[in-house]
């Protein structure tokens, strides 16, 4: 028991660790890039590499991996010979600040060839200075300064240099200033230290916006999974029960219909039929700011979908595993003791009906998330799944990590959760 | 037949016979035995399929499919790029059967020449292509790789063995819809690049079944027997091991191709199937959607029926053959 | 053991009567069951004896109307206790089942729910067909365990089927058939998958029930020996009909159908040996259920007697005696004495070839021979690799030689490492500790590592018929690949000595081009053989070779081996858990328990005394076919120990009956010290404390009446 906790705890750790990795590396070496895809072509060289290189998405991929897991503040830390700190703005912003001599908050700018320290008051509000003492002479014989700026990077600025910067503001378009460093390092803590970083999509924290999506994406798939469990479970015994009859046969081929047409086929159909032919419930999600439970009648075919999808699967897998049972000598024991049939079901049937299903049947939660996607996709459900799509597509490479983090934890977790189901309901594996 | 060694003793009426010389008889085969040999195989093979009604159904849609596919430009008298600007987002009529697309490019043309490249040719470039389909390519190759790492890795056990299942265990527990986002988000939308992501997601599950056969064939008299005399491992994997793994292999191989097709498609929908004007059935779904709610379902209905036949069809063959062959044997 | 003859009490507890049973298939109805009558009586067991495939089983679910979805019962009656149950609605049934006639069956492990714990499955056949409280009903099924022997019946009711032993599995089994004290318990191969100390604890068990209980009894077997221990009463069914019956003495005695002659002559008797008699086969096969003759007697096809008169039409059964009835039309005319003649030719070409080699020639010697297998532990400290390594000590400080032309034997029961043994001496195990000389070359190292002239040297046959022959390819191909591989022949020669070899496996040519599944299990034996003697080797190592085959099969493939072995003159290792078998097929006798060799010896040697204690055990189970044979009642108490942990000292102390009595301090020694290897002379040697002249002053464990065999013709 312990061993299977630690092997699938390990074995989670080990995926994650090499999905993050190909996902980075995948990533790098496709075509395109992350400024292209949220610029527009149109985006001159210029501005392309600006943006680029306040993303960090100028250094190396190795780099970037590592400063994606452990974080870079350590190693700005270490560079600007001051500790770092984050603080969350009552507005819910997340700033990046350097703790001077005194312990109290600084940040820096630029103006002309002055270094101007901005120092973060106990109420707030910033106070500025001068704080050319800072410049340090470098081998070159210049003089520079690693320090924070207000946009959460560590920076390098150069004496002298007066860099043209163009920044990117969501709703106003470019806006170019001057004073921009030579290098940035953008700041974060890291994946293991749990942060996921922005979206570069958006600029926006990739975890509240994973909150929300992820919160719709299981509201979508624990209604699914309430509603199909029982009932494929029940109609595979069902069909298990009599190998071969008509109600065996009708369960178990529209079992195998309704799993193998693909999920928009099925999410097509049912628009077609349900909302477009009989006009009874919306064919497409619009939820606005609201959550999903606050438009039930919205859920019902995306709901639907899902639930015929899996419905078949499970139903399928439960009907093998009954007939093997029901083919069994202890059930023809169980017969020749003279047992009632409802008694053999119940006692010897159903329990080792079901204890090979439900390991293959959390396995399958790894398809399911498939089916997720492609369902809030049909629908234009604001899920984990289109969220993923997006940030595939537009090369978001801090939201596709974290959600392919939380998809590889759900698929290692219920394996976890499989097994010690498997090993509860099993006295074989229990009892040795 | 064994007159000769009978004696009956009128004298006694006792009724002897020598029986220490059947000790001797050479062993002639029963007569009704049937002739060995490949066309033997091929006959028993079919007489398997044909005992099941699912098997049957299941071939007749993929054989329509697939002389749809390989016969498409006799078929119809349309390519499938051709645009009538005229006919838009029609319903099935004389001239369209299928009806028409919001380009008013023939559903019906689309619809096969889209079968092509699932069942039939593997367009790597503009011109050049491969014979066998997109999809069937894409098993294929997750089957050599699979086959191949599913028998070193059984045969051998051991620390190869953990190493390769710890991978493929990792591997598996990657959501299959991560990877196709991530490797066709990587790669691009090509055919070649379908391949590449349907061989991805097929080695792990192809390798872990062959294991497990191997697991079991190894333990067999025949592969002691070859062990005893010496056989190196390869001869003992690939020709003692595989050729008697190969009918769960072959069913899984057909449900791959099945579950092939329904990947093709869901990337197709999800806009990381085949370039645009292709024909891919995933993509006409995607595009013809935008208008159902408009009143011309067509576009987005027939392709989806397609895959969903094919898959079916797919599925009620191996299916059948597997609960026939489990019977047979 | 003295059969009591029951009580005539005139009305059986189960009547059958002409029951014809028919099952479904594609190709259409197939008789399985056709026209068996037979009756028990209170307090009798009745035997139904006969190859597989001949229908044994299916009688026995005919009678409880348990035939599955595509069976059914085309006529006749199976009347039980006065009723007809033939026709009955499955309610009525099912208040029979498991309260008036109940079943034990072949595999205990599979018979048995593995999720349900053992109590509740023995508790529900109570309170179901009783009106009885949950509480009562578990005392009633602890006495009842109690009854069967079982250690700790409170603790085995908590229990799941996999946390008890097979022996105690069926015990269970056995008790849940006996609950609720039936009129009729039907038996289907209770012992078969059982190691033969365990079977004949298992049978002495079911002798006591039935003679407290006077339950009557319906005992279906294949194997003649533990047929008649139990039976009062034999039926001998071949494919699908019966084809004789009467009391099992009679039987025994005086057969009448050929069939059962044959049945009797073709399996060795315990002492038989290759020198002092033959064993006659059955040619032919049982043929499957849709192709057998309907209006001739079923077994023409296969008898040296049959004439064209036996083709005429089906015979009906004829009375020979009181009670006995043979369905033959020349039962009581055929004379069985050719069976018993002995076979004088085989004993002198044994003999001259023991004389042509030189007895000291050495062909296999190892000594102190050790294989280990790592045990993976379950702890988090092994996962990690910290754990302490465990072995299972398969083959541990085995010594053994071998010279050329002799066959040795190697018995034990399930687990004693014969296998293993095996697996160490041809390479396919690495070898642990010890040397292994072939031929003087050393050959330690595993098969990978050997030269292709010592590895064509060493060949063998296999167990089991299904899993010998690759099923992808024809016999031909595979006979020959040895052949090519040694290259023993020009390649252009191939598939002359291919039909050569198939020649002496007594195959016609024909058989080349087949595949192995059109093949019967006797057939593929021989084929293995073929296979294994294609490269020409000096030594043949048999790994049980005929304990999965028919019995009229087995013999036809013990003769071939000793053909063979007269003929190309090599020498064998034959591992057989059939003491008889391997009595008569082997020159010398290795004995095993736990890795180790106990007793090693001269055939003749080994059977009688001084016995090791775990030999004189063995014996006394081995089930003998013959109902007046008398053994001495030696039974094991526990479980064989595991083999990651062997007892110290002797490894058999833990089990031994005799140290107690046999030795001062109650054997206190065999505990603390390894035993000794005592010499009785003519390299016969006993791994044991007691000293061997102690050993010697214990009777014989096997008393059979007259000369050994019962089968002498009565004049």
């Amino acid at each position: 028991m312990g061993k299977f906790i630690v092997r699938r705890l390990v074995l989670l750790l080990l995926t994650m660790l090499l999905v993050s990795m190909a996902v980075f590396l995948i990533t790098e070496a496709s075509p395109g890039n992350v400024a292209r895809n949220v610029l527009g072509a149109f985006v001159t060289p210029e501005q392309e590499a600006s943006f680029l290189a306040q993303l960090g998405l100028d250094k190396p991929v190795w780099q970037r991996y590592v400063h994606w897991l452990f974080g870079s503040d350590w190693k700005a830390a270490r560079k600007i010979g001051l500790r770092l700190k984050r603080l969350v703005t009552e507005k819910g912003f997340v700033e990046w600040w350097a703790i001077d001599e005194s312990g109290r908050p600084v940040r820096w700018k630029l103006q002309g060839d002055d270094l101007v320290a901005e120092l973060r008051q106990p109420d707030g509000k910033t106070v500025r200075k001068i704080d050319n003492r800072r410049w340090e002479s470098d081998p070159q014989g210049g003089w520079s300064f690693w320090g924070v700026d207000n946009a959460n990077h560590a920076v390098r600025w150069q004496k002298g240099t007066d860099r043209k910067v163009w920044t990117f503001i969501m709703g106003s378009g470019w806006k170019q200033s001057s004073g921009g460093p030579e290098e940035y390092l953008p700041l974060k803590k890291g994946f293991i230290r749990g942060d996921p970083g922005e979206s570069l999509r958006t600029g926006r924290p990739v975890g509240d916006s994973l909150y929300v999506r992820l919160r719709n994406s299981l509201v979508l798939a624990g209604i699914a999974f309430v509603i199909v469990m029982p009932l494929a479970l029940f109609l595979g015994l069902l069909a298990g029960l009599k190998e071969g009859s008509i109600r065996d046969r009708v369960l178990s081929v529209g079992g195998m219909m309704f799993s193998v047409i693909p999920e928009f086929a099925t999410g097509i159909f049912l628009i077609l039929i349900v909302a477009v032919w009989w006009q009874l419930v919306p064919g497409a999600t619009v939820f606005g700011e609201k959550a999903p439970w606050e438009r039930p009648d919205m859920l019902i075919l995306p709901v639907l979908t899902l639930t015929l999808i899996e419905l078949g699967y499970v139903l399928r897998i439960t009907r093998a595993s009954m007939v093997e049972v029901m083919r069994s000598p202890y059930i023809r024991t169980a017969y020749l003791k003279g047992l009632p049939y409802w008694r053999i079901i119940t006692k010897h049937a159903v329990r080792n009906a079901l204890m090979a299903p439900i390991t293959v049947i959390m396995l399958h939660v790894n398809w399911l998330m498939g089916g997720i996607v492609i369902v809030e996709v049909v629908f234009g459900y604001p899920g984990l799944g289109k969220y993923l799509l997006d940030s595939a597509l537009y090369k978001d490479i801090n939201a596709l990590e974290a959600g392919a983090m939380i998809l590889v934890i759900v698929a290692v977790g219920t394996q976890l959760v499989a097994d010690i189901i498997y090993t509860i309901i099993n006295p074989r594996i229990r009892y040795t | 037949m064994n007159e000769t060694n009978e004696t009956i003793d009128s004298a006694t009426g006792t009724h002897s016979a020598a029986v220490d010389t059947h000790a001797n008889d050479v062993i002639q085969p029963e007569h009704d035995v049937t002739r060995p040999g490949h066309w033997h195989r091929l006959r028993a093979g079919l007489s398997i399929l044909f005992a099941s009604r699912a098997a049957v159904v299941g071939l007749i849609i993929v054989l329509f499919w697939v002389s749809a596919a390989v016969l498409a430009p006799l078929l119809t008298p349309y390519t499938p790029l051709e645009q009538d600007w005229k006919a838009p987002n029609q319903g099935p009529s004389m001239a369209h059967p299928l009806g028409t697309d919001e380009l008013g490019r023939d559903l019906w043309s689309r619809l096969i020449y889209g079968a092509r490249v699932v069942l039939v040719i593997l367009p790597i470039s503009e011109s050049v292509w491969l014979p066998g389909g997109t999809a069937l390519w894409g098993v294929f190759v997750a089957l050599v790789v699979g086959t191949t790492l599913g028998l070193v890795s059984g045969y051998f056990g051991g620390w190869l063995d953990e190493v390769v299942m710890r991978l493929l265990d990792a591997m598996m527990a990657v959501p299959i819809i991560l990877l196709f986002l991530i490797i066709m988000a990587a790669l691009g939308a090509s055919a070649v690049n379908v391949v590449i992501a349907i061989t991805i997601v097929g080695t792990p599950g192809i390798a872990r079944l062959v294991r497990s056969l191997t697991l079991d064939i190894r333990t067999r008299e025949y592969v002691r027997a070859a062990e005893t005399r010496g056989e190196n491992p390869f001869y003992i994997m690939f020709a003692e091991i595989l050729p008697n793994a190969r009918g769960p292999i072959i069913v899984d191989a057909m449900l791959r191709v099945g579950y092939a097709i329904f990947a093709m498609g869901t990337l197709g929908f999800l806009g990381l199937g085949l370039p645009p004007p292709s024909p891919d059935w995933g993509s006409m779904v995607a595009k013809g959607r935008e208008f159902i709610l408009e009143g011309s379902p067509w576009a987005a209905l027939w392709p989806s029926v397609a895959i969903a036949s094919l898959v079916v069809g797919l599925n009620l063959l191996a299916d059948g053959l597997r609960e026939e062959s489990m019977r047979y044997q | 053991m003295m059969k009591k003859t029951p009580d005539k009490n005139p009305d059986p507890v189960l009547d059958v009567r002409h029951l014809t049973i028919a099952y479904e298939t594609r190709k259409g109805e197939v008789e399985a069951v056709r026209d068996v009558s037979f009756g028990v009586r209170e307090g009798q067991t009745v035997g139904l004896v006969g190859e597989s495939g001949c229908g044994k089983s299916t009688i026995a679910f005919g009678i409880v109307n348990f035939l599955g979805p595509n069976g059914r019962i085309n006529s006749g009656k199976v009347i039980f206790q006065g009723n007809d149950l033939v026709g009955r609605l499955e309610n009525e049934l099912k208040k029979l089942r498991g309260d008036r006639i109940s079943m034990v069956y072949q595999d205990p492990m599979q018979a048995l729910n593995p999720a349900v714990r053992l109590g509740d499955q023995l508790v529900e056949v109570l309170t179901f067909h009783k009106d009885i409280s949950a509480a009562n009903a578990w005392d009633r099924c602890v006495e009842m365990l109690r009854r069967v022997y079982m250690p700790d019946p409170q603790d085995v009711m908590r229990r799941f089927t996999h946390q008890i032993s097979g022996g105690q599995q069926q015990r269970v089994v056995i008790a849940m058939a006996m609950l609720n004290n039936p009129a009729l318990l039907i038996m289907d191969e209770p012992t078969t998958a059982l190691d033969v100390t365990v079977e004949a604890a298992v049978l002495d068990l079911l002798e006591d029930l039935k003679n407290e209980y006077q339950t009557a009894n319906i005992f279906i077997t294949h194997n003649l020996g533990v047929v008649a221990r139990v039976s009062d009463y034999l039926c001998v069914m071949y494919a699908g009909e019966l084809v004789e019956r009467g009391d099992i003495r009679e039987i025994f005695e005086r057969p009448c159908h050929p069939y059962t002659m044959g049945l009797l002559s073709c399996v060795p008797k315990l002492g038989d040996s290759k020198l002092d008699s033959n064993l006659h086969p059955i040619r032919g096969r049982v043929p499957p259920p849709a192709k057998r003759p309907k209006d001739e007697c079923i077994f023409a096809p296969r008898c040296n007697y049959a004439t064209d008169q036996c083709r005429q039409g089906r015979p009906a059964l004829l009375e020979v005696g009181g009670d006995h009835l043979a369905r033959c039309i020349y039962a009581g005319e055929i004379d069985s004495r050719p069976r018993t003649r002995r076979s004088q030719r085989r004993a002198r070409q044994v003999e001259a070839l023991a004389q042509s080699i030189k007895p000291a020639e050495p062909l296999l010697g190892f000594d102190q021979l050790k294989v280990y297998y790592p045990q993976q532990s379950n702890s988090l400290v092994s996962l990690i690799g910290l754990g302490e390594k465990k072995f299972v000590k398969a083959v541990d400080d085995v010594s053994l030689r071998l010279a050329k032309g002799r066959t040795l034997g190697v018995v034990g029961e399930s687990g004693c490492g014969k296998s293993t043994l095996v697996k160490g001496i041809i390479g396919l195990e690495q070898v642990t500790e010890g040397q292994i000389e072939f031929l003087g070359i050393d050959v330690t190292q595993p098969v990978s590592g050997r030269d292709a002239s010592l590895i064509r040297e060493m060949q063998m046959v296999f167990q089991n018929p299904d899993s010998t022959l690759n099923p992808s390819y024809s016999i031909g191909k595979q006979i020959a690949r040895p052949i090519r591989k040694f290259k023993t022949v020009p390649k252009k020669r191939v598939k002359e000595e291919v039909i050569r070899l198939l020649k002496a496996v007594r195959l016609s040519a024909t058989y080349y081009d087949r595949l192995p599944r059109q093949l019967s299990g006797g057939e593929k034996q021989r084929v293995g053989i073929a296979r294994a003697l294609a490269s020409r080797p000096d030594l043949i190592i048999c790994d049980e070779p005929v304990s999965a085959l028919d019995v009229s099969v087995q013999a036809a493939v013990i003769n071939l081996l000793l053909d063979i072995q007269q003929s190309f003159g090599s020498s064998m290792i034959f591992i057989a858990h059939d003491l008889s078998v391997v009595r008569f097929f082997s020159d010398d006798i290795a004995v095993m328990y736990l890795g180790q060799i106990v007793e090693l010896g001269p055939a003749e040697a080994i059977y009688d005394p001084p016995y090791h204690p775990y030999t004189e055990a063995l014996l006394s189970a081995v089930p003998i076919p013959d109902p007046d044979a008398e053994q001495t009642e030696i039974r094991l108490n526990g479980n064989v120990p595991s083999a990651l942990d062997p007892p110290s000292g002797c490894r058999f102390h833990t089990r031994c009956p005799r140290r107690k009595e046999m030795l001062a301090d109650g054997g206190l020694i065999c505990e603390q010290q390894v035993p000794p290897w005592q010499s009785n002379g003519r390299g016969h040697r006993i791994l044991c404390h007691i000293p061997i002249e102690m050993l010697k002053t214990i009777d014989p464990v096997v008393h059979a009446n007259g000369d050994g065999s019962s089968l002498q013709p009565v004049e």
